[in-house]
């Protein structure tokens, strides 16, 4: 069985830029780490792989630092790191890097399934999962708690939805992002780390990939940000000042006063 | 064809009280691009009764999918459904709920046919070449992004609770059901659906919410605004960090990655008031903020900023609360 886990590097919050001219993030000045939430997917495929053998492949797009964090997904349980990494990948937007990601998974065919984080951090838009899965012409199930394989081609799911769980079956490879806290990801083996020291991942460019240059990057995608600004506040304000005791009565009768309390 | 389209989700017999919300938007900005505001909605066709709710909130059109096997939401069927309506009447605008089917369908439309989509929109504009203006926070800061997309339909999800619900009015406009006959191929079928034990949020509904943040320091402290919450029959909530602390659970964070409220009175006790927190305040009628910061971004946005400490200002707002509710010292010294 052949699984691939999409890592996203995210900046260590703390340490993200935004380019003046074009408001997105400059990424190369920032430090990454694996978006935590994808952690949880890693370890889901790690178990899948436990369960009915096979390897699992973890994908990555990003920056050619990012290939460190790859080598962290080998010491959590990945057999393959793949880095997508070219300049004409930066900028791009949730459309733009699904692009980018399912030319990465085509290259990796043939596979049972892909699993994604529920979000990113950084971006938290939770878009790349189903965007990639729709660029493969593949079904796509969100928010996934528990899989098992079902027959040679099918499984079942259970996702978490408001209010309740559904479980499905689905035939075939699809892309599922997997719900944070359903499993208890793993620390890194030694042994794992000490072997990966002598491995590097395996990078594919634009060109590599077979990408159509027109979506890609910041010209490749859609959405634009215009502007960023700070939001601004016209209210009458009452300021309090003083001892506690005093704001706090100060306050109360405020509160009264307006019906509040 | 064109028009400002809102999926219609379904909770049951109804619409998704976010598909109110969306209308309550779509209402004002559907005019001003020109639109009419249209509600998609996919079913069986015992579900008319519900579809035709809407024609009171604002909807001038329904579309309704009908088809016995579309009782329950499918991704890939959805998707493939409602992208080939959007190819056949290339509506200007198509938003969704950001709950889990909203999150789980824009984003395959927007991959199926190439478009733009933003997700968790807090607020929209309309600018002077008509298009729409996608408000987001931005990354990590305190900023606010203002989004458009170069692509059409302009597709964007909006989280349930931001946005007030559209009131009801005289019921205009009419339904178009569309009876399809046979439906495109699924990879998935429902095996059950089990409820999970449901805990009611008492936040989203509260009449007063009292949050604490950092500031307050201690768990100890932040454990204070329980007593706080209960003398003003109100409910607890946090900021992401103090969620992660481990001084309360997840489900009381306020903001992007949290609930919205929209009491009448929201107590903001050590909290900085990052944009991620005060998203989820938008519908708050009377802001109060205590911090010994005069210029953290809550104390500039309250009605009352009271500068101070809070891990002594909230024992003796307690104190002082429960005197008069006790009768004792009602009109103070
Ligand atoms: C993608 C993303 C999503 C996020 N989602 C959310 C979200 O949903 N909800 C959320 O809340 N945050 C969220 N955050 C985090 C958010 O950006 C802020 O970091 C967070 O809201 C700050 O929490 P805070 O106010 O408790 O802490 P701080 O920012 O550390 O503020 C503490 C405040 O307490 C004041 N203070 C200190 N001591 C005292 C004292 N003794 N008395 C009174 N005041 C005192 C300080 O002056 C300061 O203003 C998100 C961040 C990201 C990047
Ligand atoms: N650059 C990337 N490389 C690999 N996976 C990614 C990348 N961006 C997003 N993903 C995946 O898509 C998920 C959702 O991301 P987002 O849509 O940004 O919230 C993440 O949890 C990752 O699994």
């Amino acid at each position: 069985m052949h699984l691939i886990v999409c890592l996203k590097p995210v900046p260590k919050p703390g340490t993200v830029r935004v380019d003046p001219e074009t408001h997105t993030l400059k990424r190369e000045s920032a430090e990454l780490t694996l978006n935590p939430p994808d952690l949880y997917a890693l370890e889901m495929a790690v178990e899948l792989k436990e369960r009915y053998g096979g390897k699992v492949t973890a994908l990555m797009m990003g920056p050619p630092n990012a290939a460190e964090l790859l080598r962290e997904a080998y010491a959590l349980g990945a057999d393959e790191m793949v880095l997508l990494s070219d300049r004409a990948f930066a900028g791009s937007d949730t459309l733009a890097t699904s692009y980018v990601l399912s030319r990465g998974i085509k290259r990796l065919e043939p596979y049972d399934l892909v699993l994604m984080g529920k979000a990113s951090i950084d971006g938290e838009t939770a878009q790349v999962g189903p965007e990639t899965a729709a660029w493969l012409g593949l079904p796509s199930v969100i928010q996934v708690k528990k899989i098992q394989q079902e027959g040679d081609h099918g499984w079942v799911l259970v996702r978490v939805r408001e209010g309740y769980e559904e479980e499905l079956s689905l035939s075939g490879p699809a892309v599922v992002t997997v719900e944070p806290g359903v499993n208890d990801p793993r620390p890194p083996s030694l042994k794992r780390l000490l072997a990966v020291r002598e491995l590097a991942p395996r990078v594919f460019s634009a060109q590599d990939l077979g990408c159509e240059a027109e979506k890609l990057g910041l010209s490749g995608s859609p959405t634009q940000v215009l502007d960023v600004f700070a939001p601004s506040y016209q209210r009458e304000q009452i300021l309090l000042t003083g001892e506690p005791e005093e704001v706090a009565q100060e306050l109360v009768s405020h509160l009264r006063t307006r019906g509040l309390i | 064809m064109a028009g400002f389209w809102i999926y219609g989700e379904w909770a049951e017999e109804d619409f998704h009280p976010v598909v109110y919300e969306l209308l309550g938007v779509a209402r004002t900005l559907a005019p001003r691009l020109g639109q009419k505001v249209v509600v998609v909605t996919l079913g069986p066709e015992d579900r008319r009764p519900g579809v035709e709710k809407v024609l009171a909130y604002g909807a001038e059109e329904v579309l309704f999918l009908v088809h016995p096997e579309l009782d329950y939401f499918r991704d890939d069927l959805f998707g493939r459904l409602l992208g080939d309506m959007v190819r056949e009447r290339r509506p200007e605008v198509f938003l969704f709920g950001a709950t889990s089917e909203g999150q789980a369908l824009a984003p395959r439309i927007a991959g199926e046919l190439e478009l733009g989509l933003t997700a968790h929109c807090t607020a929209f504009e309309v600018d002077e070449e008509g298009r729409l203006v996608q408000i987001r926070p931005s990354f990590g800061e305190n900023i606010l992004a203002k989004i458009v997309s170069r692509t059409r339909p302009q597709m964007a999800t909006v989280r349930p609770g931001v946005f007030p619900k559209a009131e009801a009015g005289e019921p205009r406009g009419r339904v178009e059901e569309i009876k399809l006959a046979a439906l495109p191929p699924s990879a998935l079928v429902r095996r059950a659906l089990r409820p999970l034990p449901r805990v009611e949020n008492p936040l989203t509904r509260a009449r007063v919410v009292v949050a604490g943040g950092r500031g307050l320091q201690s768990k100890e402290n932040f454990a204070q605004l329980f007593e706080l919450a209960e003398l003003l029959s109100g409910a607890v909530g946090a900021t992401r960090p103090v969620c992660h602390l481990g001084w309360i659970s997840e489900e009381h964070m306020i903001g992007v990655s949290g609930v919205s409220v929209a009491p009448k009175l929201y107590l903001g006790f050590g909290i900085s008031g990052a944009l991620q927190h005060t998203v989820g305040i938008q519908g708050a009628e009377t802001v109060v903020a205590i911090n010994i910061d005069p210029e953290a971004p809550l104390m500039k946005q309250a009605d009352i900023a009271v500068v101070g400490d809070a891990r002594r200002i909230l024992p003796a707002l307690i104190r002082r609360i429960r005197e008069i509710k006790e009768g004792k010292n009602g009109s103070g010294p």
